[in-house]
C-alpha cells in the first residue's frame, strides 16, 4: 500500500500514469527527457514539419515526418535528371526544395551505413503502389550517398528508353544490337554534371578505338571516354558501355563506392515498344543500354550497393493495379535479381500527413479558405487516401 | 377552367403522380426550360451542417420545419452537387459550359489545371516581386476567378427586335443570371477561338482570367464595345416593350 501510494504520489508530481512508472523503473531519466522533448514539440508547433538537420548521414527516427531542405547547389550537381517533373514544378514554385524523412528511406540509409564493401553488392527495391513516393525516396538515398562522396550512377527512369524513340541506329559494337544517340548523350551529360570530380581520378584500364581516327588509351581518365561519347553522338550508347564495365571493374579495388540507382527497373525485363525497319518488334536485351544495364544490375560486384524502384507509371504492357516486385518484373526479372531485399513503401500514416499539410500551409499553397479548417483538412484525407501523390495533385488546385 | 383541365389531366395518369403534365402559359412566352417534377416538389437539403446540428440547439420554427420536410417529397439532389467544403457553384456552372459532349473528366481536369496554373504564375510573381508589392498580389486562384467573371459582366445587353421587317439590337436591361452567363460565354468563346492550335487551354484560360482580373484583355474589351453599341443605339430603346 505504502508503494502504490508512493507512485501515485510520484506520478502525480511527474505527470505519468502509475503504469507506465513501474514498469519503466530504471529508465526514468530517459522517459522524462523524452517526455520533455514531447512538451516541447507541442509548444512549438512550427518544428513540426520541418528539421534544420540538412545532412541526411544524420536523420534518424526523430527526424521522421519531417521535411529538410535540400541545397540550390545539390540540385543542379546531383538531381539535373532524378526527380519526378511534378515535384521540379513544385520547387519552382516555391524556390526550395524540401523533402519528407520517412521510414522506408530510413530503413535504406541505415543499411548503406552499415554495407560491408567486401561482399557483393546487395539490391535493394523500393515497391508499393502508384504516388507512394518510390521516387523520391530513392532521391533521398542518392542525396545521402553523394553526400558520402560515393560514385552515383542514376537512371531516372528506364522506362524512357525502351518506348519512344525515334532514332536507332545499328550498333557499332555489334551487329545484333541497336544504340539510342540522343538518350544516351543527354544520360551522358548528366553524368558527367554529377560525378565531376570522379571523372579525373578514375583511369580507363584499356584501349578503346572509336573509329579509324580516334581512339582512347589505356590509362587516360574516364572523363575522356564521357566527352567523347558526348561530342560523337553515334558511339553515345558504346560510350556509356565503356563507362559502366570500367566502374564495376574498379569498384571493387576502393578508391570510390559506386551506387547504381535505377528507377523503373522493371522496363529492364520487359517488352519493348520499338520495332524494327520490318515492324518486328525489339526485345529488351538487343538494345545495347539494356543489355549493359543488366549486367551492371548483376551482384558480381564489390564495393557499392544496388538501389533500384519498380514502377507501373511508365511501364508497357503491365495492368494498372500490379505494383509487386514479382508481378512488375516477370519471371525473368525476378530471377535476374533473386537475392533481393525488398522496402514496401505506403501511404503516408497520419503524422506525416499532419507534417504534409502543415509544410503545405506554412508555404501558402494552399489557398481555398476552407482549406485551412478541421472540416477542410478531413475531406483532403478522406479524397487522397493518405496519398501522397493524389494529397499533391489535390493541393494543387486548392 | 384551367385548373379543372389539370385536375382531370392528373386523374386519369394516377401512376405518374407529381408529374408536370401540359400547363397553360401566357400568349408571347414560349416555355423554354421546364422540369418535371410538380411544384409540390421541395429542393433538397445539401448542407451537413444542417443534419449535423443537434436536437437541443434547434429553435421551435427549425423543429417544425424538419416536421414538415419529413412529410413533403424532395427532388433527387444532382449528382454535380456535392456536401464538399470545397464545391463552389460558380466553378461548377463554368466546368459545365466548358464540357463538350458530356466529357465532364476532361472539363474537370481543364478546370483544376487551369486553377493551379493561375496559382503557379501568381506564385511566380510574388516571389520576385518586393515586400510592398507582395501585399498586392492575390494568389488566391478562387478569388481571382470570382473576380475576373465579375469584371466582364456586362452592365447592360443588346436584343434583336422585329420591327418593320428590319431587325434592331436595341439595348435592354440584363438579369444577373443572364450577366454571368454571357461573361462565361464570352471567356470561353474567347479562348477557344483566339488561341494558338498547340497552345492548351488551361494556359490560355489562366491567361485570360488574370487579365481579366486586372481589368484588361480581349473580354472585357468585349464587354467595353457592348457597352458602346448599347449607348449609340440608345434612340431604338422605345422599341423594347418590356
Amino acid at each position: 500500500i505504502m508503494l502504490k501510494g508512493m507512485t501515485r504520489l510520484i506520478s502525480s508530481v511527474h505527470k505519468l500514469d502509475p503504469g507506465r512508472f513501474l514498469h519503466i523503473g530504471t529508465q526514468a531519466p530517459q522517459c522524462l527527457a523524452a517526455h520533455l522533448d514531447n512538451q516541447v514539440a507541442t509548444e512549438s508547433p512550427r518544428a513540426i514539419s520541418r528539421t534544420s538537420e540538412n545532412d541526411p548521414a544524420k536523420h534518424g527516427e526523430q527526424h521522421e515526418g519531417q521535411h529538410y531542405n535540400i541545397s540550390f547547389q545539390d540540385l543542379k550537381t546531383v538531381f539535373s535528371h532524378g526527380l519526378p517533373p511534378r515535384f521540379v514544378m513544385q520547387v519552382k514554385t516555391f524556390n526550395e526544395a524540401c523533402l519528407m524523412v520517412r521510414r522506408p528511406a530510413l530503413e535504406l540509409l541505415h543499411y548503406l551505413k552499415n554495407t560491408n564493401f567486401a561482399h557483393p553488392a546487395v539490391r535493394y527495391v523500393f515497391y508499393g503502389e502508384k504516388g507512394t513516393g518510390k521516387t523520391l525516396s530513392l532521391c533521398h538515398s542518392i542525396h545521402f550517398c553523394a553526400k558520402q562522396d560515393w560514385l552515383i550512377l542514376h537512371i531516372p527512369d528506364a522506362h524512357l528508353w525502351v518506348k519512344n524513340c525515334r532514332d536507332l541506329l545499328q550498333s557499332t559494337y555489334n551487329k545484333q544490337r541497336f544504340d539510342q544517340p540522343l538518350e544516351a548523350s543527354t544520360w551522358l551529360k548528366n553524368f558527367k554534371t554529377a560525378n565531376e570530380h570522379f571523372l579525373s581520378q578514375i583511369k580507363v584500364q584499356e584501349k578503346y578505338v572509336w573509329n579509324k581516327r580516334e581512339s582512347t588509351e589505356k590509362g587516360s581518365p574516364l572523363g575522356e571516354v564521357v566527352e567523347q561519347g558526348i561530342m560523337r553522338v553515334r558511339n553515345a550508347t558504346d560510350a556509356v558501355g565503356i563507362v559502366l564495365k570500367e566502374l564495376k571493374r574498379q569498384s571493387s579495388s576502393g578508391i570510390f563506392r559506386l551506387l547504381v540507382a535505377v528507377d523503373g527497373v522493371n522496363a529492364l525485363w520487359g517488352r519493348t515498344t520499338l520495332k524494327r525497319e520490318d515492324k518486328s518488334p525489339i526485345a529488351p536485351e538487343e538494345l545495347a543500354f539494356i543489355y549493359n544495364l543488366r549486367k551492371m544490375v548483376k551482384n558480381d560486384w564489390q564495393g557499392g550497393a544496388i538501389v533500384l524502384t519498380v514502377s507501373q507509371t511508365g511501364s508497357l504492357f503491365k495492368p494498372r493495379k500490379a505494383y509487386l516486385p514479382q508481378e512488375l518484373l516477370g519471371k525473368e526479372g525476378f530471377d535476374a535479381l533473386d537475392p533481393f531485399i525488398p522496402i514496401l513503401v505506403s501511404n503516408y500514416n497520419p503524422k506525416e500527413f499532419e507534417s504534409c499539410i502543415h509544410y503545405y500551409l506554412e508555404n501558402n499553397w494552399l489557398q481555398h479558405e476552407k482549406a485551412h479548417t478541421e472540416e477542410g483538412k478531413k475531406e483532403l484525407l478522406f479524397l487522397s487516401n493518405r496519398n501522397p501523390g493524389q494529397l499533391e495533385r489535390l493541393c494543387a488546385y486548392l | 377552367m384551367a385548373a379543372s383541365a389539370v385536375t382531370t389531366v392528373r386523374g386519369w395518369s394516377g401512376l405518374l403522380l407529381g408529374v408536370r403534365s401540359v400547363v397553360l402559359r401566357l400568349p408571347g412566352l414560349t416555355q423554354v426550360r421546364w422540369s418535371r417534377y410538380g411544384p409540390e416538389y421541395q429542393d433538397p437539403q445539401i448542407d451537413k451542417g444542417y443534419y449535423r446540428k443537434p436536437l437541443a440547439a434547434l429553435t421551435e420554427e427549425e423543429k417544425y420545419e424538419r416536421e414538415l420536410r419529413k412529410t413533403q417529397v424532395i427532388k433527387a439532389a444532382p449528382a454535380t452537387r456535392t456536401s464538399s467544403v470545397f464545391e463552389d457553384p460558380v466553378i461548377s456552372k463554368f466546368t459545365n459550359m466548358m464540357m463538350k459532349g458530356g466529357n465532364k473528366i476532361l472539363a474537370r481536369s481543364l478546370m483544376t489545371q487551369t486553377l493551379e496554373a493561375v496559382k503557379r504564375k501568381q506564385f511566380e510573381k510574388y516571389h520576385a516581386a518586393s515586400p510592398e508589392e507582395q501585399a498586392t498580389i492575390e494568389r488566391n486562384p478562387y478569388t481571382i476567378f470570382h473576380q475576373a467573371l465579375k469584371n466582364c459582366e456586362p452592365v447592360i445587353g443588346l436584343v434583336s427586335i422585329l420591327k418593320g421587317g428590319h431587325f434592331y439590337q436595341v439595348p435592354v436591361p440584363l438579369a444577373d443570371r443572364r450577366r454571368r452567363f454571357l461573361a462565361m460565354k464570352w471567356m470561353i468563346t474567347e479562348c477557344r477561338e483566339k488561341k494558338h492550335r498547340r497552345m492548351l487551354m488551361p494556359e490560355k484560360l489562366s491567361q485570360e482570367l488574370l487579365e481579366a482580373f486586372h481589368n484588361r484583355g480581349p473580354v472585357i474589351k468585349r464587354k467595353h464595345d457592348t457597352h458602346k453599341m448599347a449607348e449609340a443605339n440608345r434612340a431604338l430603346a422605345h422599341y423594347r416593350w418590356w
